[in-house]
C-alpha cells in the first residue's frame, strides 16, 4: 500500500540532524567557509550526535541504516552548510567502496573514465580536484571494481568554487600504495549509486534553504508598493522552485527506498534523482538569489554560496553525464526487453 | 541589410582585445584571487589616462544640450560602435573594464540635464584628465532599488546649500570618484517627481562610512555603500539647477541614463558569454571531448543563444543610433543576454567538471560574475515589466 510517512525512529534521527545543524552549522557557514574546515567544538558536537557512524555496520559501533536515512539525514545538513558536511561526515562515502575505519578523511573519486590506473599495487594519475586539504584515503570507485590508497602527494592547495568548509586540493596518485582492492561491476554500481544518493541530498538540502531563504526575503521585502513575492511573476517562481524541490525530494526518497529493498533498478533510479537534482539546482539557486536582487549578489547573504555549492556539488560523484547515461541505458533496456516480451505490438 | 561591423569599429575591437589579453583579464584574475578591488593609485589607471582612456566625451563650448544620451553614447559612431567596444572589453573582463576610470554612468545626465557652468566643473577635469579620476552614480538604497522612485535619501533646501541625509548601496567606485551623482528625494510621496540629482563632491562634511561590499564576483570594482549625514551641499551643485525639476522632463533624467545603458549591459553579458564559451572549448579540445555529441550540443546552445542575444543588442542600439525607439528591444537584449551568458558560463562548468571546482578557472570566475548582469541596470524582472508594458499595456502597479 502507497505509504509517504517516514517511521518514528527515521524521523528522530532527521531531527537529531536539523538540531545539530541549527546549532552547529548554519550559523557558521561563512566562518567554515573562510577557515576551510570546522571548528572544534562543531566536530566535537558532530561526535555527539553519533551521525557519523549512521550507515557503519552494527559491530563497528554504527547504527546500521540504510539509504532513506540518509538522505533524511543529508536534506538537514545539506541545507545547513554541504561543505562542513564532508569535512565532517569524512568518511561516510569511504563506506560505500570499503570497509573502512569511520572518521578517517576519505575522499572518493568517481572515475568513470579510466583517468586513473592501477599497476603493480600503485595508483598512477592525478586529480585536479579533491575536496579535502589533505585526504589521508583515497578510494577509486570504477566501473568495475574499487581501489583503495593511502595519502596522495598533494599538489596545490586550492580555494575551490563552492564547498570551502571541505578544505580542496589537487592532488597526484603516482606510485601510492593500493592498499586494498576488488572488482565486481554490480557492486560497483551500487556503490556508485549510493554516492550519487549521497551527493545529491546534499544538493536537495542547499535547493531548499534556498527556496526558503529567498522566499522569506521576498515575503518581506517591498518593491512597487507589494512584497516582491506578491508580484506574480516572482510568485511565479517561487511556486516552481518549490515544485523543482518537491520533485526532488520524492524521486530521492523513491531512490533510497528502492536501495534500501535492493530492487534490480535502484541504481538506475539514483542516477535519475541525481541528474533531477543537478539539473534543478541550476534553475533554483540562481532564482534564490535573483529573488534577492543586488543584495544576493553580496556576501552579507547565503545565497551568492547557495549557488556555489549547488554548481559544485552538481560537478561531483562522476558528473552528470555519466548519470544521464547510466539512468537512459536503462531506460532503454527495459523498453528493449519489454518490446520483446509483447512482440512490438 | 548589412551585418558586418565598419572599418573603425573593427579597428578599435583589435585593439581593445590587444588590451584585454595583456592587461584586462590577467588584472581581473588577479583581483579576484585576492577578493578586493583594484586599488585607485594602481598603475594600471594611470597607464590608463596617458593612453587617453577616462575621458570624457563633453567638449567645452560645445554644449550637447538635451540630445538623447543614445546618440551621445560612443565617441566613435554611437551606439552601436560602443556596444561592439564594452563587448570586447567585458569579454576580457567586465570587472576590470567598469573600474575603468572616468566619469562613468553620471556623464550622460550632466551632459543631459547640467547647466553649463556644472558640465565645465564636473566634466571639465576629465577633458584632459592629469590622474585618473572617477566619477560614480548613486541611485540604489537599501530599502530601494528597483523601484527607484521609492528613494528615501532626503534632501532640504537651507540657504545657499541642500541638506542631504540618506544611505546608498552597491555604488560602483563611490569611494575613490572625485564626485558622486546623488538621487535624493524633496518628498517621498511625490515619486519620481520629487527626485533631485546633486553632484557631492569628494571631502564633503557628511559624506563617509564608505564600505566596499564582499561581492560574489565582479570583484575587480568597488561596489560600495555610504551614508549622508547632514551633507551640505552648495545649491550650485543641483544639478541643471531648480528650474529644470519644474518641467515634467526633470524627473526622467535618471531614467533616460538607464534607457541608454541597456543594450551596453546586454552586449557586456554578450562579451562574458563568448568568453565562457571559448575558454570552455579550451578545455574540451584540450581534453578531447569535441567529438561528444553530448558535448556538441552543449556549445550549440550556447553558440545559438549568444548570437541572439548579441543581434537583439545591436538591433536596440542601431534603433538608438537612428533615434527610433528602441524600449522594447533594448530590454530583451538586457532580459535575455545576461541569461544566456551563465548559461554559457554554467554549462562550461559542467564541461570543465573537477577542474571547475577547483576556483581558479575562468570559467568559474564567469561563472559568478555572470549572475550580477541579471541584477544591474533593471533587473531581469523590471525588463519583463517594461516588455510587457509595451506588448501587453500591463498596468502599472
Ligand atoms: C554588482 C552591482 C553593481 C551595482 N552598481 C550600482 C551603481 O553603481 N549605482 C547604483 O545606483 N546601483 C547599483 N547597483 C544596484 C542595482 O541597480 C540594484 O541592485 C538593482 O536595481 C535591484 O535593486 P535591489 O537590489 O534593491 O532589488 P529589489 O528591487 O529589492 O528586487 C528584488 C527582486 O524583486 C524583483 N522585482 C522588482 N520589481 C518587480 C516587479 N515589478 N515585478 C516582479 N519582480 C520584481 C527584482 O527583479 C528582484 O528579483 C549595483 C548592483 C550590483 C549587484
Amino acid at each position: 500500500m502507497i505509504d509517504f510517512s517516514t517511521a518514528p525512529e527515521l524521523e528522530l534521527l532527521r531531527d537529531t540532524a536539523a538540531r545539530f545543524a541549527s546549532d552547529h552549522l548554519r550559523g557558521n557557514a561563512r566562518e567554515h567557509e573562510s577557515a576551510r574546515g570546522v571548528t572544534d567544538a562543531a566536530a566535537r558536537a558532530w561526535r555527539d550526535t553519533g551521525l557519523g557512524l549512521l550507515e557503519f555496520p552494527g559491530e563497528n559501533g554504527g547504527a546500521g541504516l540504510g539509504a532513506l536515512a540518509r538522505v533524511l539525514v543529508n536534506e538537514e545538513l545539506g541545507a545547513a552548510d554541504p561543505g562542513a558536511t564532508l569535512a565532517l561526515d569524512s568518511s561516510a562515502t569511504g563506506l560505500y567502496v570499503s570497509a573502512i575505519h569511520p572518521a578517517q578523511r576519505v575522499v572518493v573519486v568517481c572515475d568513470l573514465e579510466s583517468r586513473l590506473t592501477v599497476a603493480g599495487g600503485r595508483l598512477s594519475g592525478s586529480l585536479p580536484w579533491v575536496p579535502a586539504d589533505e585526504p589521508a584515503v583515497v578510494a577509486v570507485l570504477s566501473r568495475e571494481g574499487a581501489a583503495v590508497a593511502g595519502a596522495p602527494k598533494v599538489l596545490e592547495i586550492l580555494r575551490g568554487s563552492g564547498l570551502r568548509a571541505a578544505g580542496a586540493s589537487a592532488v597526484n596518485l603516482d606510485g601510492v600504495e593500493v592498499l586494498s582492492q576488488w572488482s565486481d561491476r554490480a557492486a560497483a554500481a551500487t556503490a556508485l549509486a549510493r554516492v550519487r544518493l549521497y551527493t545529491a541530498s546534499l544538493l536537495l538540502g542547499v535547493m531548499r534553504e534556498a527556496c526558503e531563504y529567498s522566499r522569506a526575503y521576498a515575503v518581506d521585502r517591498v518593491v512597487f508598493g507589494r512584497p516582491v513575492a506578491h508580484h506574480q511573476g516572482m510568485a511565479f517562481m517561487i511556486a516552481d522552485m518549490a515544485m523543482a524541490v518537491e520533485a526532488c525530494r520524492l524521486l530521492l526518497h523513491e531512490a533510497a527506498w528502492k536501495l534500501d529493498r535492493g530492487d534490480s533498478d535502484a541504481a538506475a533510479v539514483c542516477a535519475r534523482a541525481f541528474v533531477e537534482a543537478c539539473e534543478q539546482s541550476m534553475f533554483v539557486t540562481p532564482s534564490a538569489l535573483q529573488l534577492l536582487g543586488g543584495h544576493g549578489f553580496m556576501q552579507d547573504h547565503p545565497v551568492e554560496k547557495f549557488m556555489r555549492e549547488a554548481r559544485t556539488l552538481s560537478l561531483m560523484a562522476g558528473g552528470v553525464d555519466a548519470a544521464r547515461d547510466d539512468g537512459g541505458a536503462a531506460l532503454v533496456e527495459a523498453a528493449r526487453v519489454e518490446v520483446a516480451r509483447t512482440g512490438g505490438s | 541589410m548589412d551585418l558586418e561591423l565598419d572599418r573603425q569599429s573593427r579597428d578599435r575591437v583589435t585593439m581593445l582585445a590587444a588590451l584585454g589579453r595583456d592587461t584586462l583579464r590577467p588584472l581581473g584574475l588577479e583581483a579576484d584571487r585576492l577578493g578586493r578591488p583594484i586599488p585607485a593609485d594602481h598603475e594600471f589607471f594611470a597607464s590608463l589616462v596617458e593612453l587617453g582612456q577616462g575621458r570624457t566625451r563633453w567638449r567645452p563650448g560645445h554644449g550637447s544640450g538635451g540630445r538623447e544620451s543614445g546618440q551621445e553614447a560612443g565617441r566613435t559612431g554611437g551606439t552601436l560602435a560602443m556596444i561592439c567596444a564594452v563587448e570586447e572589453m567585458s569579454y576580457w573582463d567586465r570587472g576590470v573594464a567598469v573600474a575603468f576610470p572616468g566619469p562613468g554612468m553620471g556623464e550622460a545626465a550632466i551632459m543631459g540635464m547640467g547647466t553649463e557652468d556644472q558640465k565645465q566643473r564636473f566634466l571639465g577635469p576629465f577633458v584632459e584628465p592629469d590622474r585618473p579620476r572617477w566619477g560614480s552614480f548613486a541611485m540604489t538604497e537599501p530599502g530601494a532599488g528597483s523601484d527607484t522612485s521609492a528613494i528615501s535619501t532626503s534632501c532640504r533646501r537651507d540657504g545657499d546649500d541642500w541638506i542631504l541625509n540618506g544611505a546608498k548601496m552597491f555604488i560602483g567606485n563611490a569611494s575613490r570618484a572625485d564626485w558622486i551623482m546623488v538621487w535624493a528625494t524633496v518628498d517621498r510621496k511625490q515619486g519620481r517627481g520629487g527626485h533631485r540629482a546633486f553632484v557631492v563632491e569628494k571631502g564633503t562634511p557628511g559624506l563617509g562610512n564608505f564600505k566596499i561590499e564582499k561581492k560574489m564576483g565582479l570583484k575587480a570594482y568597488e561596489s560600495t555603500s555610504f551614508t549622508l549625514e547632514d551633507c551640505c551641499v552648495p545649491a550650485a551643485n543641483l544639478l541643471g539647477g531648480e528650474q529644470y525639476y519644474q518641467s515634467r522632463e526633470g524627473t526622467r533624467g535618471a531614467l533616460r541614463t538607464f534607457n541608454a545603458m541597456r543594450p551596453m549591459v546586454a552586449a557586456m553579458a554578450v562579451g562574458m558569454g563568448r568568453a565562457a564559451q571559448d575558454e570552455a572549448l579550451i578545455f574540451a579540445r584540450d581534453n578531447g571531448l569535441l567529438d561528444r555529441t553530448r558535448v556538441r550540443d552543449r556549445f550549440e546552445r550556447i553558440d545559438r543563444r549568444l548570437a541572439a542575444a548579441r543581434l537583439l543588442a545591436w538591433k536596440a542600439a542601431w534603433l538608438a543610433d537612428k533615434q527610433l525607439p528602441n524600449i522594447t528591444e533594448a530590454s530583451m537584449a538586457k532580459a535575455l543576454a545576461p541569461a544566456v551568458a551563465l548559461e554559457a558560463a554554467s554549462l562550461g562548468m559542467e564541461l570543465l567538471g573537477e577542474t571547475g571546482a577547483r576556483g581558479d578557472h575562468l570559467v568559474e570566475k564567469l561563472f559568478r560574475d555572470a549572475k550580477a548582469m541579471d541584477i544591474v541596470e533593471g533587473t531581469g524582472q523590471v525588463q519583463r515589466v517594461i516588455i510587457a508594458r509595451q506588448l501587453v499595456d500591463l498596468p502599472r502597479s
